[in-house]
């Protein structure tokens, strides 16, 4: 008895079950090196990063950061950061600026993705072509346009910061490749939905609100998490516009921790960058799938 | 003299006949004309001229002037009854329901007056039609209101005395029959989950059946909480709000309806016969819209005329500007002006101008055509659109107009206004020492850069030289080891695939600034990558210091960064291809290789192409990388002047002309020159993008 259940199992074991082809030698070779490059690049990947969470958090660190062979765990990066710097409020700003962003874009954005799908007006076509065509000028174009306008708005409206005129300036810069890509997304919402809604009596308006949005929402939240994500990626102008430390965002804060000889002090600096990166970071794993979509839908489409 | 039809017509090409003798007559000996023979012509003018001699005396013009006369009188007769009726009212009643009323009344006295006139004009046909709709469908819109009205007073009535012990005993009742419920829920979980238990259901039907369950309950509850007076009369109450505020509304409107569809099924007649309103108030909209009789669309208009004349006129002259003195300032940029004055803002304050009057100019030229249309309109037959109905065909084709409004005054004084400073500024001279006031220059700027010559345009061919060697390797360099990657974890027999993706993630989540400046001071002369290298194998890396390396790391830090992203597409486009398509090849015999050649890499290439360009455009303009990474640097002032770095591209080597050295007209005209070649680039492969070709956009 024992020895037949054996024997069987000894034939299954044998038995190749597999939908895929036995590999021959030369195939198992080939595995062992993609699996050599995947692990090599994954670690270029990961040393860097994994240095900067290390700096972050190695007290032995000082003002600069040095191959250093002394680990000790200390928070004292984090404790320079939020006492000696203004880490607490360029987080707020950078906070302010991407909401901002993500809202007003999302309102005009939400407005010309549903017009340009569904309506056939005059100029459209043409419209749509000039915007793609001017967008390609970089946003350096304008700067310094930028900074006199500002002075010239503000003069009459005290209350129009630099700070407001950034996010005036990110939100007028993302409208045409949102328009594209909410239009795609729409252009797939059936029309008969439309109709229906219209024969039951809705107006444009009650569309765009009560059919279209709710429908469109995947898409919203994409376009409004990608300029959400900008403000924070976003070096460059809040470098020139912002001239106050007090206004800074995290990008041109951080900055002034590594460039500047006064405040110098990069293990804070990986600190910092680690605090910003990290929700970043974990966003992006949870929806990678969502964002590249957005990405390529955008793109194809237009 | 002009042209008169013998038929009326409507929006949709109805014919109607003339009501109007006098122009019928006309119409037909103009028609006769048209064909008659020479001989007979001569007749057919003077009996034309005879006609309109005796306008004043045609038995029908005379008859249409004692109608008008009677209208007046018995307008002035109604209003003065309508009065009467009015203070007779009971004067408790609110605003609302004394309009209509009121409404009501002016409908049935109208009706009987205009019934005799029926024959005579459209206008009287319209009048005695609409008033009959009024008359009719009214009585029931105010009855339904008295009523709900006076429901609605009672409900009021009742939810003060309700009686507080009945109240409390209902409110028992409910208490008990939710824990009833809850006894029932439970049970039927347990029932359930003993199903589950016994693998008679799967985990999701149990999850679906306990929804279900927790639904019902909730349901019942709800249902048996309206048993409770004061709860239902509150209902009651909402209820009989709703319908007087929203249902009265809808009903009006219907009616409203019913009288724009006839308007539209009425013919207007008019001796009117060129559009000559919309000639003579073309400079002020609003004007043509009242002639039209349009009040409301001319008053909505008016405010465009308020915008032309008060804003947009006045600031192109020069008054309440900030400091230029409108499309003036553009030609004399504050020349002799004051000390404080700045010719850059002259400049954008012109600029502001310009776009005013050209919003200006398409407000008048949107009245004109409108004024037009309506008259013409009016002229063939079609009655001029009331409030009611403009605003609902404002709502249907003005829509998306209206909506992208905002887009396009954010587009224009964000994007458009910049760019066109940075155009005008290009043909300037402003540099370091003309920061305040500066001149028109021509094209010299463009010449420099052609030319190279000048101390920042001799850098130029260099700086682009470098930009493109960078543009190409470092994109094509991330394109090739994302795609690879995404190839190699793509295979069925690696393991854990979402670990892989997860880190290879990394490099495109975390903001790149932060990574850049990271890798700046590992790469810096005591940074742990140039010390490694130095321990392992004594390599003295001088990333920060020579030239070369500092671009070679540059490109490798690129392709680490956006190795990332294309790696996601690709790896994304792969598992979309379908699994048959390589059975297939490997049923024909295919290799590995030649299955990768033939099929993978075309189908990836095609549906990533216009993202795999965009990288390239992003990589021309990548400013961040080059900045935060070593400023531009290493400098070598013998090869690029004191302006620029080895390392800078195009875009930093801008951003330092204007922002850190001041020399903004040239800073512009290089940016024009790039975004020139940018825009050549995106209008190739857009107008070969697939979307463009199938008109689908």
């Amino acid at each position: 008895m024992k020895k037949s259940d054996k024997k069987k199992s000894d034939k299954k074991n044998k038995l190749y079950l597999s939908d895929k082809q036995p590999l021959s030698t030369v195939g198992k070779l080939m595995l062992f090196l993609s699996y050599i490059v995947l692990f090599a690049w994954a670690l270029i990947i990961l040393l860097p990063l994994a240095d900067m969470v290390v700096s972050a958090f190695n007290g032995r660190q000082e003002q600069y950061i040095m191959l250093n062979d002394n680990f000790q765990f200390s928070l004292k990066h984090f404790d320079y950061l939020f006492n000696e710097t203004l880490y607490l409020s360029w987080v707020k700003n950078t906070l302010f600026i991407a909401i901002m962003t993500a809202v007003i874009t999302l309102i005009i954005v939400s407005f010309t993705g549903f017009a340009y799908s569904r309506y056939r007006f005059k100029g459209r076509k043409a419209s749509l072509m000039a915007i793609m065509l001017i967008q390609t000028i970089p946003t350096f174009a304008g700067i310094t346009a930028y900074f006199t306008m500002h002075s010239v708005i503000s003069s009459i409206a005290p209350f129009f910061t630099r700070q407001m005129m950034l996010i005036l300036i990110y939100a007028g810069g993302g409208i045409a490749s949102n328009t594209f890509i909410l239009k795609g997304y729409i252009d797939s919402i059936s029309t008969e939905l439309d109709d229906a809604a219209r024969i039951d009596g809705c107006s444009s308006m009650q569309v765009y609100r009560l059919i279209i949005m709710p429908i469109a929402k995947p898409m919203l939240a994409i376009i409004a998490l990608w300029s959400f994500i900008g403000p924070f990626m976003d070096y460059l102008l809040p470098r020139v516009l912002l001239t106050n430390p007090e206004s800074y965002t995290l990008a041109a804060g951080l900055f002034t921790l590594i460039n500047d000889f006064r405040t110098m002090n990069q293990p804070a600096f990986a600190a910092g960058g680690l605090l910003t990166a990290i929700p970043i970071v974990a966003l992006f794993i949870v929806l990678q799938k969502q964002l590249v979509s957005g990405l390529s839908q955008g793109s194809v489409k237009g | 003299m002009g042209k008169y039809n013998e038929f009326l017509y409507d929006d949709i090409g109805n014919e109607y006949a003339r009501k109007n003798l006098y122009l019928l007559e006309l119409a037909k000996l103009q028609s006769k004309l048209k064909t008659a023979k020479a001989e007979e012509k001569l007749e057919i003018n003077d009996a034309i001229k005879k006609l309109i001699k005796n306008k004043k005396n045609n038995p029908y013009n005379l008859e249409l002037s004692s109608y008008k006369s009677k209208e007046k009188n018995f307008l002035t007769t109604l209003n003065a009854k309508v009065k009467v009726f009015v203070s007779n009212l009971d004067k408790s009643i609110d605003g609302k329901l004394k309009k209509m009323e009121k409404d009501l009344f002016i409908s049935t006295e109208k009706a009987s007056f205009y019934k005799k006139y029926v024959p005579l004009t459209h206008d009287a046909a319209l009048a005695y039609e609409r008033n009959c709709i009024m008359r009719d469908q009214l009585p029931e819109i105010i009855q339904k209101y008295k009523t709900t009205k006076d429901e609605l007073t009672n409900a009021k009535a009742h939810l003060k005395q309700i009686d507080v012990q009945n109240e409390k005993k209902v409110k028992l009742e409910i208490k008990e029959f939710a824990s009833k419920q809850k006894a029932i829920f439970n049970e039927g979980k347990l029932k359930l989950k003993e199903k589950r238990h016994s693998k008679l259901i799967s985990d999701k039907a149990l999850k679906n059946g306990i929804i279900e369950l927790q639904k019902k309950r909730s349901e019942a509850i709800n249902l048996k909480s309206y048993e409770s007076d004061k709860k239902s009369t509150k209902e009651l109450i909402e209820n009989k709000k709703y319908v007087l505020n929203k249902g009265i509304r809808r009903e009006l409107n219907v009616l409203k309806s019913n009288i724009s569809d006839l308007r539209r099924k009425t013919p207007i007649e008019l001796s009117k016969t060129k559009p000559y309103f919309s000639a003579i108030t073309v400079l002020f909209p609003g004007i043509g819209q009242l002639l039209n009789k349009q009040a409301l669309k001319a008053i909505v208009f008016a405010f465009a005329t308020l915008f032309i004349y008060v804003i947009a006129i006045p600031y192109a002259l020069g008054f309440g500007n900030y400091q230029g003195s409108g499309i003036s300032g553009l030609i004399s940029l504050a020349e002799g002006g004051k000390k404080v004055d700045k010719s850059l803002i002259f400049m954008i304050e012109g600029i502001v101008a310009i776009f005013l009057l050209m919003f200006s100019a398409a407000l008048l030229m949107l009245s004109y055509f409108d004024v037009k249309k309506v008259e013409k309109d009016a002229m063939k037959g079609i009655r001029p659109r009331n409030w009611f109905e403009s605003y609902s065909k404002i709502g249907q084709e003005g829509f998306p107009y209206l909506v992208s409004l905002p887009a396009l005054i954010v587009t224009v004084f964000i994007v458009i206004v910049p760019i066109t400073t940075a155009i005008m500024l290009s043909f300037t001279g402003m540099d370091p020492k003309h920061q305040s006031k500066f001149t028109w220059v021509g094209i010299e700027n463009y010449k420099l850069i052609a030319t190279g010559s000048g101390l920042a345009g001799s850098v130029f061919w260099s700086i682009l030289g470098w930009t493109l060697v960078w543009t190409v390797c470092a994109t094509s360099l991330a394109i090739f080891v994302g795609f690879m990657l995404a190839i190699i974890a793509n295979n069925d027999r690696i393991k854990g695939k979402t670990f892989f993706r997860v880190v290879y993630l990394l490099p495109w989540a975390v903001p790149a600034f932060i990574t850049i400046m990271f890798f700046s001071i590992m790469f810096s002369q005591n940074g742990s990558i140039t010390t490694l290298l130095d321990n392992f194998f004594n390599i003295q890396l001088t990333a920060k210091t020579d030239p070369f390396y500092s671009r070679i790391v540059l490109i490798l830090l690129q392709t680490w960064l956006g190795s990332s992203y294309v790696f996601l597409l690709s790896t994304g486009v792969l598992q979309a291809i379908p699994g048959d398509l390589y059975e297939a090849a490997q049923i024909d015999g295919a290799t590995e290789w030649q299955k990768l050649k033939r099929i993978t890499i075309p189908i990836v290439l095609f549906q990533t192409a216009p993202l795999l360009v965009g990288q390239y455009t992003f990589n021309f303009n990548n400013f961040s990388i080059i900045y935060l990474f070593n400023g531009g640097g290493p400098f070598n002032p013998s090869k690029y002047g004191n302006l620029a770095g080895s390392t800078d591209l195009l875009i930093s080597y801008i951003y330092k002309l204007t922002m850190e050295n001041q020399y903004q007209s040239i800073g512009a005209a290089i940016t024009i020159v790039i975004s020139l070649g940018l825009m050549l680039f995106a209008f190739i492969g857009f107008k070969n993008s697939k979307a463009f070709k199938e008109e689908r956009l």
